[in-house]
Formats: structure tokens, sequence, C-alpha cells
């Protein structure tokens, strides 16, 4: 039982994080019908963007406000990511929009290569460990065999994600942009012919996806402290699962997708062997897209004859 | 009336979650004739289509379709909703156009044809084993599927489009060359799905046509769903009306033409008319 | 109006935009080198991080951006005047070669056959190994794998992004059976290839309703599976660490070494690594060749007509009496055939194997072969592959640059980005590849190519 407790406390954690990268998959595939290859790399470049910010503000800051520091951090690499992320749209993907369908693909891998041999170049090869940050931890229940805990760390990335979803959520669902956006996923032509600008919508859908994904890449620094340049593309594959899961298209479906990704990988590491958890975490991808493609909550795809 | 008919249609109905598209149609297309399927927008009948052909499983009922032997008796039957889609078409060799045409359209003409002949070919090959190492008798088989090819092409005057991709014909002549694809097939039964429409009134006529000699030269009955009346009562022998799924009439063309449920429900009528429509075929 | 396209005035309103849009683009230039360009993090002796400013780094890429932009809107603005545009190639080439490509490939394969003599001559006993070795058999790899990939993404339209997992089960099958059962190079060849063949029936068989993206996911993940399967069942592939010691081929029965009875010995030459080098070209060649020869065979067949069939239609096709899964299935296996083949090679080649080689990388690097090459085309591939493989590894040569970046300039570290940026600027610059015409598979008076847009990319 208490295994099972503190198991569940580390799953949502790391759920919330594949949540977040989930979100710009998702988002991106409903308005343009593409996997966003790169996503995972732009994750993990965000990673870095927070390492670089976390240095320079908690030296400028002090090692006292740790969390004034993570919140500075945390709206910077949403900013600098962001850039990245639109720039790579307007490269790479904008001028291939209405070409042969495999281009953007195709494009979008290059991409993934370029990003993470960039990161390679300009900031080396090897893993770069943080300075340790909220170490402490709350005891939860206070067992002589396993005693449960929440340690800081999960309650800042449980309680942001949950924050930052909500304000997520808004955006999309309550103002003009969400619909924009919403009417660009049903039909490109129709939402053109009405007036909305398509090609600047499709750019904030990618600023959006990346500003998720630098919350993503800050938490994921906060909860392991270390971060290499080839950390894009597991985690990113695993986003990718949880918003399959979830059903493509489908926002709460993508973060629901990531916290039972999260919690599958967690449970299957206790309760198992750690050896295979990325096996069964593609395997489930794999299960997912062969017998139930539209997901927990996505729409059925019909086939028209 | 000792030979069963090419194909029986039995009860059949097809349900969409809560949609009814196809409520318990009963039909037959006999060997020879020209069955014409008209309803309403929506009444059902490229459903009724997607059954036959197998891309659809039919919630409810059944079709047979009788084979005849050269002799003139019954030959083999198949129960069509038991078959796989590709299995229809090459065993119990029915053969379908698409309302919206389905060419592959960056394959040239002559390729079309030659897919159609996709299975006796994929046999004289040995399987791809022996055409790979070049035995067997495959050129020569080849240089047939090649002159068949040629025939149909001929028939629709589109031998000298036959190395042009098949995106690049004219809407007409797709229409043909789907039609001519089909036939490549040697079908028993050929499902056209609205072949007329968007057509020129010459090009329909053209179709006429050629959709008779189909049927007078190489004895394949036909099946047609069609909105054009013209050709319709043209060429048709037994028309069968759908609307809302349910068979509403079924006889000659000039039977269902006097039909009043037909009129009803083609042109609408008096709210008390439809009552009495209604409450005649017992809604 | 004409005239007026060159007047001063508007010939500054040119310039003045074209400045604009450069500093726009030198503007965000600087705002994405800001955090990861501008500090490099270092760990100290202490094992902690530390940031070392580089501005100058900021400073070059900004600049270079700027100067590029800025004639890009100039090259732009001059194309829009209709102005004669300077082409990579002169009108009509890619027609020219396509016209006579009997002649080119009687050409090409003559270069082929003679280069290990072309290399030996031009750069001497000691220099021609490098050559042989990692131009020669290299590409030569990757051609095959970008033709085997071809035969499912190409012709049947079957988006396999994890074609490297047939390049494993190849590479293993011969690693394992060679060390454990002593079985010769000749008679594993064979069963890796169908060996390699049953897992794309196996992986086949369940992916093959999903259509595009989604197939590539699936392929992907299958392809991750094997390799991790590799790395975490010791017992079976030792890990990690990966198996050494791979029994090398033999020159029917003769092997290469220094020995009495090696093939040096055996035919009275002096011995040399050399001749291994140049048997193993030879058998890559061979298998790459028989490849381009089946794959040719293949789509003059019913069955190749299918495959592009299923392609442009797959409902009509199922209309016609196609069966779909048995098609899709031989070209997933045929496919992986070709990879099993390419496999165990790499496997003989190399004497060592580990699932390093089978990353997804891999993966990516055929497919891009294949769609850069043009989908369907055997030329694209070679050219594709001839120029990315070949392009990456000439970055090794450039040893030159380091006297003017300084020693600590390695061009090889940039052998991946410049391959992944290429990637992009391929695409944008011919999305359909870089012969994207499709020759027909049967003619009735002649033979006419058909446009790249009239031709489906498939969807499953």
């Amino acid at each position: 039982m208490e295994v099972f407790v503190q198991q569940l406390i580390n799953g949502l954690t790391l759920g919330s994080i594949y949540g977040l990268i989930a979100i710009g998959y998702t988002m991106v595939f409903g308005i343009i019908g593409m996997v966003n290859f790169a996503h995972g790399d732009v994750f993990m470049l965000s990673a870095f963007i927070a390492l670089i910010f976390f240095m320079l503000i908690s030296a400028w800051l002090g090692a006292g406000l740790i969390v004034l520091s993570l919140f500075f951090v945390l709206i910077l690499a949403m900013f600098f990511t962001s850039l990245w992320n639109w720039t790579i749209e307007r490269v790479a993907y904008r001028p291939l929009r209405g070409s042969f369908r495999l281009a953007p693909l195709i494009s979008a891998i290059g991409m993934s290569i370029f990003l993470m041999n960039f990161v390679q170049v300009v900031q080396g090869p090897r893993n770069k460990p943080t300075p340790p940050m909220l170490n402490k931890s709350i005891l939860l229940i206070d067992s002589a065999t396993y005693p449960v805990s929440i340690s800081y760390k999960q309650i800042v990335i449980i309680v942001t994600t949950i924050v930052l979803l909500a304000a997520f959520w808004y955006l999309v669902q309550k103002t003009p942009l969400g619909r924009a956006q919403r009417a660009c996923e049903q039909d490109r032509k129709m939402a053109s012919l009405l007036g909305i600008d398509v090609d600047r919508t499709i750019s904030i859908t990618f600023v959006m996806g990346a500003a998720l994904a630098a919350v993503a890449g800050v938490m994921y620094l906060v909860l392991y402290g270390v971060v290499s340049f080839h950390d894009g593309f597991v985690p990113g594959v695993k986003a990718f699962t949880a918003a399959v899961l979830g059903g493509i298209g489908s926002l709460p479906g993508a973060v629901l997708g990531g916290l039972l990704i999260g919690l599958i990988e967690v449970m299957w590491s206790a309760y198992f062997t750690i050896d295979y958890k990325d096996v069964a975490a593609f395997c489930i991808l794999a299960v997912v897209l062969v017998f139930m493609p539209s997901g927990i909550l996505g729409r059925p795809e019909v086939e028209k004859v | 009336m000792t030979t069963k008919p090419l194909l029986q249609v039995e009860h059949v109905t097809m349900r969409f979650g809560g949609l009814t598209a196809v409520n318990d149609l009963s039909f037959e297309a006999r060997k020879g004739d020209i069955t014409a399927l008209i309803g309403p927008n929506g009444a059902g009948k490229t459903t009724v289509f997607n059954c036959i052909t197998g891309f659809y499983k039919p919630t409810e009922g059944m079709m047979t379709l009788t084979q005849e032997n050269p002799d003139g008796s019954s030959g083999d039957s198949y129960l069509l909703e038991r078959m796989p889609d590709f299995r229809i078409a090459w065993k119990a060799k029915v053969a379908r156009t698409f309302q919206n045409i389905r060419l592959f359209g960056g394959m040239t003409v002559l390729e079309n044809l030659l897919v159609a002949q996709h299975n006796p070919l994929m046999i004289a090959s040995g399987f791809t084993f022996l055409g790979v190492l070049g035995i067997g008798g495959y050129k020569a088989r080849e240089k047939e599927a090649i002159e068949k090819a040629k025939f149909w092409l001929e028939k629709i005057n589109l031998v000298h489009r036959a190395d042009d991709p098949a995106a690049d014909l004219p809407y007409g002549d797709q229409r043909r060359l789907e039609i001519a694809r089909a036939m490549c097939t040697d079908p028993v039964l050929l499902c056209l799905d609205e072949p007329a429409a968007g057509l020129n009134p010459r090009e329909s006529l053209d179709l006429n046509n050629l959709l008779l000699s189909i049927r007078k030269d190489h004895g394949t009955a036909l099946l047609l769903i069609e909105h054009d009346m013209s050709v319709v009562m043209e060429i048709s022998d037994h028309v069968v009306v759908l609307d809302y799924g349910t068979k509403i009439a079924d006889g000659t063309p000039a039977e269902v033409q006097a039909d009043p449920k037909v009129i009803a429900a083609y042109l609408g009528v008096d709210d008390e008319e439809v009552e009495a429509v209604e409450a005649e075929v017992g809604l | 109006m004409a005239m007026d396209a060159s007047t001063p005035a508007k010939r500054q309103a040119d310039m003045t935009r074209a400045l604009k849009e450069a500093a726009f683009a030198a503007l965000i230039t600087f705002g994405l080198c800001i955090p990861i360009i501008a500090w490099g993090t270092r760990q100290n002796l202490d094992n902690q991080l530390v940031l070392d400013p580089r501005w100058d780094a900021v400073a070059w890429a900004v600049a270079i951006v700027f100067v590029g932009r800025f004639l890009m809107a100039l090259r732009q603005q001059k194309r829009s005047e209709g102005k004669s545009v300077v082409r990579l190639l002169p009108h009509g080439t890619i027609g020219f070669f396509q016209r006579n490509s009997k002649l080119f490939s009687l050409f090409g394969l003559g270069f082929l056959l003679t280069f290990p003599i072309i290399a030996i001559n031009l750069a001497g006993w000691g220099g021609a190994l490098k050559w042989i070795d990692n131009f020669g058999v290299q590409i030569l790899i990757y051609v095959m794998l970008g033709w085997g990939l071809n035969i499912v993404v190409g012709l049947a339209g079957l988006l396999d992004l994890g074609y490297v997992a047939f390049y494993a089960v190849g590479a293993y099958s011969y690693a394992l059976l060679a060390k454990n059962f002593g079985l010769s190079f000749w008679i594993l060849l064979p069963m890796a290839g169908i060996l390699a063949a049953f897992w794309g029936m196996i992986l086949g068989f369940p992916v093959l309703r999903l259509r595009g993206d989604y197939l590539a996911i699936v392929t992907l993940a299958f392809g991750e599976i094997i390799r991790l399967v590799l790395i975490n069942w010791t017992d079976f592939s030792n890990g990690y660490a990966g198996i050494s010691g791979i029994p090398r081929p033999t020159f029917f029965g003769i092997p290469f070494t220094a020995g009495d009875d090696g093939f040096a010995a055996v035919f009275g030459l002096e011995f040399s690594p050399l001749y291994r080098t140049i048997f193993l070209y030879y058998v890559i060649l061979m298998l790459a060749l028989l490849t381009a020869y089946v794959s040719l065979r293949l789509r003059r067949l019913p069955v190749g007509r299918a495959w592009e069939a299923l392609r442009e239609d797959e409902i009509a096709c199922r209309s016609l009496g196609i069966n779909t899964t048995n098609t899709k299935l031989t070209a997933f296996s045929i496919g992986a055939m070709f990879g099993g083949f390419a496999g165990s090679f790499f496997a003989a080649r190399q004497g060592f194997i580990s699932p390093e080689s089978f990353v997804f990388m891999e993966s990516a690097i055929i497919l891009a072969i294949v769609v850069l090459g043009g989908m369907g085309s055997l030329w694209g591939c070679a050219i594709a592959a001839i120029a990315m493989i070949g392009g990456t590894e000439l970055l090794r040569e450039l040893d030159w640059l380091k006297q003017i970046f300084g020693p600590d300039f390695d061009p090889t570290k940039y052998r991946m980005l410049i391959f992944g940026f290429a990637m992009v600027v391929i695409m944008i610059w011919k999305p359909r590849g870089l012969i994207s015409t499709r020759e027909p598979t049967a003619f009735l008076k002649e033979k006419k190519a058909i446009s790249a847009d009239m031709v489906q990319e498939g969807h499953g």
C-alpha cells in the first residue's frame, strides 16, 4: 500500500511532464495534421535554456530565493522556447504547407536531428547536472518499512502544471484565439474565407505548444537535476504515446494520456523490471494505435467509400 | 424461370449506430438485365452498393450471387455478406465504380486497366516468384492483358490517351475509364454508382450506348444508381426505388413511373397525401 | 512599367526592404542565440557546472544570418521582377538524364565495377583503403538500404520509420548463427534475409490497417522495441557490449588472413588488408545490384503494379479484387529481406555489432535517402545516398579547415547537424525529392514520364 501511494505520487509527477509535452503534439496534429517530430527536441532545448537561465539567475538572486528564481526561469524559458518553435515553424514547416504530405514529416525529422546535434555542438555532449535544489520533502505516511513522502519538487511540479493547464484551458476554450484555432482544425480553407489569419493561428499554436514544452523542460530539470542533448527523443515518444492514448486532437485527452503513461511507467518500474520500462511504453504505443487508434477521448475516424 | 436470379438481396438491413440506412430491403437482379436503383438523396442507395461489394457488412440479411455455367444452368453460389470485399470482386465477380471517381491518378490509363487484371496476371507470374526469375509464361500473358486493355480502350475511345496519366483525362473520360477498368475484371455483375453524374448530354448518350453494349456483348448484368431519369428510363429493364432505406417500388420503368408512392417521394406532396401514402406503405 | 523596375528610386526601395527583412531575421537570430549560444555550460574540476559567455559566437551567427537573409531577399526580388534566375542545373538536365537513363546506368555500372582499381591508381595502396571502405562500401550499404526501403515507402506508400529493425535482425542473425554454429557467410546471407522477411511479416501484420503518420509511429515503436530488447536481453545479445569477433566472410573458403592458407598466399600475392576490403566492396555491390534488379523486375510484375495502385487508392484496389493485406505484407517482407541482407553484410564487414548501430537515427537517415531521392526512383535514391552519406563522410576530409578555425575545430562534429539541416532544406527546395517523375511500367505507344503532381504519396 505504502509503495503504491509513493509510486502514485511519483507517477503523477512524471505524468504531468508528459502531459505538458503531449499537448504540443496533439495541438499541432489537430491543426495541421502532422506529427511534429521535433517537439521532443524542442522540449530538450527548453530544458537547456532553463538550465542556463537558472544558473544566471540563481547566481544573481542567491541560492535562498530558489522558488522566485524558478519563477523567472519559467517565464524566460517559455519565451525563448516559443521563439525557437515559432522560427522552426516559419522556416521548416510553413513553406511546405499544402505540399506533398510526407514532406513536412521529413522536414520535422530533419529538424529533430538538427536540434539534437545543434545542442550537442553548442553545449557539449556530456550530461549537465544542475546545482541541487528543493531537496526537502514532506513525510506523508510514517511507516517503518516504507515511509511515503512527497518532495518539494513534486509539489512544485504538480501545482505549476495544474495552474498553467487551467490558464491554458481558459485560453483555448474562452478566447477568440481558441475559437480561431478550433475553426482551423475543422476546416482551414473555410476558416480563412471567414477572415481568420490561418498562418498566424498556426504560428500561435506552435508558440503555445512550445511554451508548455518549456514548462515541462523546467519541471524535468527540477525533477531530475540533469539534462543532456539526447534527452528529447524518449520523452518525446512517450509524450506522443500519451497524446495518442488520450485521443490525438483532444487536449484533456493529452493530459489524461500523459498521467496514464507516467503512472504506467512508474508502476512498471516499481513492480516489474526497470530494464524494460521503455519497451513497455513503446508497446503501449503500438497496441493503442493498432487497437484503438482514436484513443480514449478522441473522435473515431470513419472510412468513407 | 428455372435459373436462380443472378443477385438475390433478401431482407438486408444496415444500421450505423442509431441510424438505419437500409431497412429490410429485398430485390433481385437478373442476368442480362439492367437494374436501376433510384431514390432521393440519402435514400441509402450507395449503402446498398457498399453492402453488395463488401465494403460494409450488413447488420442483417442475405445477399446471394449465383453465377451461371456456360450451359446456362446455375453455377456456384456466393453469400456476399460473408466474403471480404476483394474476394467478392475476384471470386463472385462483382465489379463496381464509385460515386467520386477512384482512378489511380498517377498511373497511366493503360496501367489502370492492367491493375484491374491483377489476379489472373498474379497467377501467370507464379505469384511473383517465377516472374522475378523470368520463367513461366508471364510475358505472353501480359501481352494478352495489354490486348484486352486495348480492346476496352477502343470501346471507350481512349486509345490515343493510353499512355497519359489517368488524372490528366477530362471528367467524362475518367468516368468511362472507370467503367472500362471495372470491366477488365470480367465481372458477371457491374455496379455503377451514378455513372452519368456530371456528364453533358452528349457524353450521357455515349454512356448509354456503352452500357447497352456491355450488356449485349458481354452478358454482364448491370446494377446502377442514377439520378438522371433519362438514363434510367431509357436503358433499364427493372427499377427499384428506395426512400429512407425502404423499398417503395419495384418494377419496369413504366410501372415505377406511374407509382404514386414514387411520385410522392420524388416530388413531395401535401401533408394529407403524405399520410395517405405512408398509410399505404405501412409506416 | 517594366522600365520602372530599374529606376534608382525603386532600387532604393528594394534595398531598404531587403535590409529590413535582414534586420528582422538578425533580431530573431539574436533572440534564438541568447541563452543557448551566448553561454556555454561546462563542468569545472570540482564537477560543478559553470557558464562560459560566448558573445563572439552570437555575433558571428547574427552577422551570418543578416548577410544571408539580405542576399536571399535581393535574389527573391530579382526573381519576382522576372529576370533570369541562376539555376543549379541547366534547364532540361534531368529530362536529358531520364531519356538516356540506360546509357547512364551502363556508365554508372562501369564506374562502380572499376572503382577499386581507380581508387588504387589515384590514391595508391595505402590511401585506397579509406576510399573503398569509407566511401565505396559505406555508400553502397546505404544505397542498398535505400533501395530496399524504397519498395515499402516509394512503391507501396507505406511509411516505415523502423526499417533499421530489419537491418538489426539481419546483423544479429548472421552474428549469432556464425559465432554459435560456425555457418559460413554465404549460407547465412540468405538465411538472414529470410529471417528479416519473416520479422517483416510479423511486425507488418498488426499495423496494416493503420495509415500515414500513425503507421510511421508504430513502425518507429517496433524498431525501438527490437533495439531495447537487444540491449536488455543480455543472455541473447550480450546487451550494450554487443557481439565481437564475428567471423569474417571468406573468399569461397579462403580467409583473408596473413597466414599460409590466406588469400594473398594462395594467389601468390603480397599480403594486404586491402584485398578483403575490395572483396567486401564487390559483395555489397552485387547485393545492391541484386536489390535494384529485383525491384525493377517487381515493378513490372502485377505485385509491383498493385503496390503502386495501393499507394494511389486502396479502396479502388479492393474493388478490383486485390488482396490488400497480402500485397502490403509482401511489400513489408520483401523490403525487410533486403534490409536483412544488408544487415548480415554489415555484421560481416564490421566483425562487431552492438545495439548502438541500430538506433532510430539510422532509420531516419534511410527514410531521408528514399524521400529526398524522390519516392520510387532508384536513381534518386542512389544520388541522395551519395550526397548525404558521401557528403558527411567528406567532412572527415576537411582537416584544412583547422587552419582557419583553429586546432579545436572538428568538422565531423557538425556531420549530423548538417545532415538534419540538409534534410529540411532539400524538402523545402524539392518536396517531391530530387527525381520526382514516375515512369510507367507498361506502355502502348510511347513511354511518357508522369509528373509528380499526379502521383499520390500514399496514406498508409
